[in-house]
């Protein structure tokens, strides 16, 4: 069933059919064009760069990180992006990820609407769930921003977030709300209706009452809306995720791409983020342990830029994967990694000393025509590429942070 | 993209060269948005008392401007770009500009032959009648603050909700403008605020008991910061700590959960150490502790207690708390920056958390609600516990273990940190496993489980991985492992092992079967290792005290949402006006029987009504819209029972309304209208989007932001209240100060936190709005001053001047910090350009005189210019700055010369009448939700007295206040 015909039926103010359940593993067999998805993951201690960014220009294999990537002719790599105003910061410079905003070490920052959200509005009305937010600690931040600024905490516990999605609740208290919200607006409809009757023509009154008969019929389609979800059966899915024990932190990482492909193959959110935010105390992957911050304060010794390497290495193994899996998945005329926009990047260049210039910033699947690697002679702002993708997305927008064009990078 | 954006300098400040002339807006620049108003939309309300719009003078006033203003603005001259022989043809056209030079008497300029009053009332009227007309939509929505205030009122409760609600503001400078929709998203929000309200009103799980914790440990903190908070006599000294982000570094308190959200008390135990005069600040935050973060997290300010007393004395403040939250503390005082030793600081002996703390007992909803009504009441328990003991303790319990290293003994399990840990021997020989630990329960108390957390902050060695737990009766003979698993290794929280089945037992052997080795040797740590005890005191099952109403009737339901409904709408209603109201609550009683209950949905039915969101609302009688419409300007809220009353009897009119003013300014309620006509009016609203700069103010912090707007607030309602001249706007010897705002003033001999009046010597360079901090703050972007910014504040702000946009072709230049020797020449630069020169020539003189204050509003004689820097920024007291040339703080307004700010101030007080004016147009604005049309500003500018100092601040409130009420019951 397409969006518009869903959007004409709530406008109708009817019951939504059933027949979206159908739809349960394959993410659309609808004839209409597959959705459009969009996933943002932030790694919040960048990438060693000169292993990052390919050594040859515009040849995606030189680069150490990347010449095993499978999808590379579906990515994009771009080099000097920068958020204007921010050279150098400290961590808090995660909080402006996706929002642009300088200044985030101030203590009384104040931050705006993240990216996310924006597309959020766009895309979020036809899922069970208008976006995700994944982190891998309990921080009570991560990379999404509501319009007021403030922090949307994100999910960290997996069974959690596959219980959400997936697992079955009780729906006792949301149904009584949703009944109880109804009964409300009956009343308030009565209401209407009588003094509609007695005092029509009173000067000034009747455009009052009409705006507000026009609020409350929209708020009647959103109440249909969540009781559709409500009365709608969560997809069956089996448990795909990953109980290891020796690699915890790699086994969180995997876990939460493998959350974030079958939230978009069972179309449960199309919007996504996941902040690789890090802890005190050591990680262990493949071939390291240690404390990744303190790693990623190298200072230049090879053999810490070694163990580094391996925490890097570790999770862009992870990336690599969830692009070739998303990749697998067919969807329409092509796979479900064309119809999803994955952003994968950071708020610093290098975080070994704090700076924000050059960040590491890669596009894959979308649909786009991918370019293996871009550098830009000038740094330039990464809103221009945010303010793009709204673009591709629909969001009719002409700035966005400190975005000064949509360069058609895409 | 129109000419607007570059007035925004969203983050640096621009200003900008125009290069041609067009005079078609009136400009609102403020300094984070423009809104591009155009003056089609400044309407008339149309109830409102005018003159007769087909006016017999329309000749006569074609003449006078014939008379005095032709010279300069005919087809040939043009001046200003206006052509007056073209607009004097129109019927209608955009007057507002030349009424607004002409009422302020800004135009025909002084050296011009001036008309006489009644020529003046003649060309004010004839521009009046030609200014474009369009209906002024007759009703508003109330704003999320009315919202959050009127219920709470309405309720009996305190509960701060505007934040969770959006702001549906945009870029309009007030909440009341009449153009903002009521839109289907606020309707949302507002359904669910009134949930989370009437929830809390009559929780549907009772109340909890009303718990008491004593406390004097804290939790875990950063390794870099907890060097700087130490065990000192009973208890522990804080040093002033502030991380290296710059953020305040703040210590969570250990040990209490508040288990609903509410008001919960804090009283501290504790004393001033050090030989300094000033007072030490303690400041209380609230928020949710994490350790994984050095950064302290957002978290909210709850309330900044003084200590000045060299004695232990008990101090309380109050917070509201969520379930989840801690608090933590922070101590300021100039003199213990980060000390790790000595005898100075704040010393904090323990703290006393109580709550949730109600009023009244049965709550005040309940009596207020169901007034009249029997109510059964249970007891509410009272409980009591001690934190700091762990369970195995509270249980009497006992702890000992395979082997250990010295200085990582046993009690460092049990002594509440996660730094300080248990080891196996590793010198100067290696224990042999199997490592360990046996926990006594002596008393047999009834056991579930383990509670175990890693040691934080090393290298992870000796970590558990797998465990085995065995039970015994005489501690040599133990059974089979009843449980056996695998731990996480680098989680900093607790991970609780359940056992299969509850024991009482008095042995119980938690063995490591496998650890994390770095070197491969046998070894095994834990940070914390505690039992799981239902009989532990906070484990107390707490029951919930429910109050019910013990009637079931039908007729008593209805008295209760009418009486409820009739104060929300603020009006009498009919039984068939009511009905609609009274059925969804009568079939919830029908059919549940419980009267509380369906009393809920009764009353989120009425306060989701457009009675009540839509103001003003359907009212019985004139009287009652005039209540509605005081109470929400004046106390953001509903009416009280005396001002209902009134309205009932028809009274509220005439001399009565003035009366009633008073009283309404009288009560404390009006608190909210000054804070609220205040953050708008002033656009201290913003006041937090403006982050100063750590390198270049490294001594602002949270506590002067904390404090900065309260003294705007405090001295505006010192102003109102006190009826003084509009003149103090300006200037005055005094303001409310504490010691941290006296410090950044540079004022001496104020000591301790508390506001309190101060007067100025002659010299300071303070009183008066103007030079407050907090307007000095918000004009700037946190790095530079912008004179231009500034005095756009100050001209729409506070000297009323109606100034037109930049033109389309403009370019906006960057200022280069590194020559503010030539500052003032760039801006001086396009003053050359006659179309810049027209507008700005008026705009940045103010900022000239205000260049001697820095973007935090201290006093400066040099500017302070960034170091360049790189790698991670480390805060530090003395910044990164140099400081460059000198500031120069002259200018000239018109035809006068100032020197400085106090040259300013006098130029701006000789023109009180145009201060005074646009006070009242603003309050009017404020009140109506849309600017006052020109036939009413004439009204407005009639109100000013000719004497500076019989113009009063409350007697323009009132003024504008009847004047608006006695229109809208035309």
């Amino acid at each position: 069933m397409s969006n518009m015909h869903r959007r004409n039926l709530l406008k109708a103010g009817m019951a939504l059919p059933l027949a979206l359940n159908t739809l349960k593993l394959r993410a659309s067999d609808n004839k209409g064009k597959p959705p459009r998805r969009i996933i943002f993951i932030c790694n919040s201690l960048g990438f060693y760069p000169p292993y990052f960014f390919p050594k040859n220009q515009g040849d995606i294999s030189t680069s150490e990180y990347l010449k095993d990537v499978k999808s590379a002719e579906k990515m994009t790599v771009f080099g000097n992006f920068f958020h204007p105003g921010m050279s150098t910061s400290n961590h808090d410079s995660e909080k402006s990820f996706l929002t642009g905003v300088p200044n985030p070490e101030a203590s009384n920052f104040v931050n705006n609407i993240s990216l996310d959200q924006i597309l959020a509005r766009k895309l979020g009305s036809d899922t069970r769930f208008p976006f995700l937010n994944f982190s891998i600690y309990d921080r009570g931040w991560g990379c999404s921003w509501n319009d007021r600024g403030v922090a949307i905490p994100p999910m960290h516990n997996e069974e959690q977030i596959f219980n959400m999605m997936f697992g079955e609740e009780d729906l006792k208290a949301k149904k009584l709300r949703i009944k109880n919200d109804q009964d409300v607006l009956d009343c308030l409809r009565q209401d209407l209706a009588q003094l509609g009757n007695a005092r029509g023509n009173e000067t000034g009154q009747q455009g009052k009452l009409d705006s507000y008969k026009a609020v409350i019929r929209e708020l009647e389609a959103q109440l249909e809306h969540e009781k559709y979800w409500l009365s709608t059966e969560k997809p069956t899915v089996e448990k795909s995720l990953s109980t290891d024990k020796e690699f915890g932190f790699s086994t969180k990482v995997h876990n939460m791409f493998e959350l974030a492909k079958i939230a978009f193959r069972t179309d449960s959110t199309r919007v996504i983020t996941f902040s690789l935010d890090w802890i005190y105390g050591a990680i262990k992957v493949p071939g390291a342990t240690g404390g990744w911050h303190t790693l990623s304060h190298h200072a230049g010794r090879p053999e810490t830029i070694e163990k580094l390497s391996r925490v890097e290495r570790d999770i862009v193994k992870h990336f690599n994967q969830f692009l070739f899996e998303m990749d697998r998945i067919r969807e329409g005329d092509g796979t479900l990694l064309d119809h999803t926009t994955v952003i994968l990047g950071s708020n610093f260049g290098d975080s070994s000393n704090h700076t924000c210039k050059n960040l590491p910033t890669i596009v894959a699947g979308g649909g786009y025509k991918h370019q293996s690697h871009v550098e830009f002679e000038k740094p330039t702002a990464l809103c221009n590429l945010y303010l793009e993708l709204l673009h591709h997305h629909d969001v009719d927008i002409d700035k966005f942070g400190s975005s000064v064009r949509d360069m058609r990078l895409l | 993209m129109t000419p607007w954006k570059h007035h925004m300098g969203n983050h640096r400040w621009r200003f900008v060269v125009c290069a041609s002339t067009v005079v078609t807006y009136v400009c609102i620049v403020s300094i984070f948005g423009i809104a591009p108003v155009r003056s089609q939309e400044l309407n008339k309300l149309p109830n409102f008392p005018c003159s007769s719009s087909d006016s017999p003078l329309t000749g006569d006033a074609k003449k006078l401007f014939m008379t005095y203003c032709l010279d300069c603005h005919d087809g040939s001259s043009q001046e200003g770009g206006l052509n007056l022989v073209a607009l004097l043809e129109k019927n209608t056209f955009d007057s507002t500009f030349i009424f607004e030079n002409v009422i302020t008497g800004k135009m025909p300029p002084g050296d011009m032959e001036q008309p006489t009053d009644a020529e003046r009332s003649v060309m004010l009227e004839w521009l009046a009648t030609v200014q474009d007309k369009s209906e002024q939509k007759s009703y508003r929505r109330i704003s999320r603050h009315e919202f959050v205030h009127s219920v709470n009122d309405l309720l009996g409760v305190k509960l701060d909700l505007a934040d969770s609600i959006p702001e549906d503001r945009g870029t309009r400078d007030f909440d009341s403008d009449r153009r903002i929709m009521l839109t289907k998203e606020m309707l949302s929000a507002y359904f669910v605020a009134a949930d989370k309200m009437i929830e809390f009103a009559f929780p549907e799980n009772g109340y909890p008991p009303d718990q008491s914790w004593l406390t004097s440990q804290i939790k875990d903190s950063h390794p870099t910061y907890s060097s700087y908070v130490r065990d000192y006599k009973d208890g522990l000294l804080f040093s002033w700590t502030r991380a290296n982000n710059g953020n305040n570094y703040s210590f969570f308190y250990e040990g209490f959960t508040p288990s609903v959200k509410g008001w919960y008390e804090f009283t501290f135990d504790a004393a001033k150490v050090g030989d300094f005069a000033e007072d030490i600040s303690l400041q209380v935050y609230a928020g949710k502790y994490y350790f994984a973060d050095d950064r302290p997290q957002p978290q909210r300010l709850l309330d900044v207690i003084s200590l000045g007393n060299k004695d232990v004395k008990s101090l309380t403040v109050r917070g509201f708390l969520q379930p989840g939250e801690n608090v933590s503390v922070h101590c300021y005082s100039k003199h213990t920056w980060r000390q790790k030793t000595g005898d100075q600081g704040a010393y904090i002996k323990q703290l006393k958390v109580r709550g949730p703390v109600l009023e009244q007992w049965p709550p005040k909803p309940f009596t207020k609600t169901f007034a009249g009504l029997a109510l059964n009441v249970p007891q509410r328990e009272t409980q009591e516990s001690v934190v700091g003991k762990t369970e195995l303790q509270q249980i009497g319990g006992r702890i000992s273990v395979s082997s250990f290293q010295k200085g990582m003994e046993k009690e460092k399990m049990q002594d509440g940190s996660t730094r300080t840990f248990w080891h196996t021997r590793f010198t100067p020989d290696v224990a042999k496993p199997p490592h360990y630990v046996i926990l006594e329960n002596p008393a047999s108390k009834e056991i579930s489980g383990l509670s175990y957390a890693t040691w934080s902050g090393g290298n992870g060695n000796g970590q558990v991985k797998e465990y085995s737990i065995s039970l015994s009766d005489d501690g040599n003979r133990w059974g089979k492992p009843i449980v056996q698993g695998h731990l996480n290794t680098q989680w900093s929280t607790e991970q609780n092992i359940l056992f299969p089945a509850k024991t009482s037992k008095r042995y119980i052997k938690f063995i490591v079967t496998d650890a994390v080795s770095l070197d491969g040797k046998s070894l095994a740590s834990i940070g914390k290792l505690d039992v799981i005890s239902e009989e532990g005191v906070d484990r107390k099952k707490a029951t919930n005290a429910t109050v019910t109403v013990a009637s079931v009737s039908q007729n008593d339901l209805k008295r209760v949402i009418r009486r409820f409904a009739e104060k929300a709408f603020s009006s009498k209603l009919s039984e068939e006006d009511l009905a609609p109201y009274n059925k969804a609550s009568l079939d919830s009683l029908v059919t549940t029987g419980d009267f509380v209950r369906a009393t809920k949905i009764g009353l989120k039915s009425v306060i989701c009504s457009h009675r009540f969101l839509l103001a003003p609302g359907v009212h019985k009688r004139k009287s009652y819209r005039a209540a509605a419409y005081l109470a929400r300007v004046l106390w953001l809220s509903v009416p009280d029972k005396r001002l209902l009353d009134l309205a009932e009897s028809g009274r509220l009119s005439g001399e009565m309304v003035r009366v009633e003013i008073d009283r309404m300014i009288k009560d404390t309620r009006s608190q909210r209208m000054v804070h609220s006509f205040c953050s708008q009016w002033l656009n201290l609203r913003s006041f937090n989007s403006v982050s100063p700069s750590l390198k270049l103010y490294p001594v602002y912090d949270d506590l002067v932001n904390h404090y900065l707007p309260l003294e705007t607030e405090a001295y505006m309602n010192h102003l109102i209240h006190e009826n003084l001249p509009v003149s103090r706007l300006i200037d005055s010897d005094f303001s409310f100060l504490n010691q941290r705002l006296a410090q950044h003033y540079g004022i001496d001999g104020v000591i301790g936190q508390q506001m309190r009046k101060v007067t100025f010597s002659p010299q300071t360079p303070r009183g008066g709005i103007l030079t407050m901090g907090s307007v000095l703050k918000i004009t700037t972007d946190g790095f530079t001053t912008s004179p231009i910014l500034r005095g756009a504040w100050i001209s729409r702000n506070i000297a009323g001047n109606t100034l037109s946009p930049p033109p389309e072709s403009v370019t906006a230049i960057e200022p280069d910090a590194n020559h503010v020797a030539t500052l003032k020449e760039q801006i001086d630069a396009h003053k050359n350009q006659s179309g810049c020169y027209a507008c700005h020539k008026s705009i940045d003189p103010y900022g000239f005189a205000l260049e001697s204050f820095d973007a935090t509003g201290q006093w400066r004689t040099r500017y302070q210019v960034e170091k360049p820097h790189v790698g991670t920024f480390i805060y530090r007291p003395e910044g990164y700055f140099k400081l460059a040339g000198n500031v120069e703080s002259s200018g000239m307004v018109g035809e006068s010369t100032f020197d400085d700010v106090f040259g300013l101030k006098k130029i701006l007080l000789s023109d009180y009448k145009k201060v005074a004016y646009n006070f009242a147009k603003k309050y009017f604005e404020y009140a109506n939700g849309y600017k006052p049309t020109l036939l009413q500003r004439i009204e407005l500018f009639k109100m000013i007295p000719t004497v500076s100092e019989d113009c009063r601040l409350k007697n323009l409130i009132h003024q504008v206040l009847m004047y608006s009420v006695k229109g809208g019951r035309q």
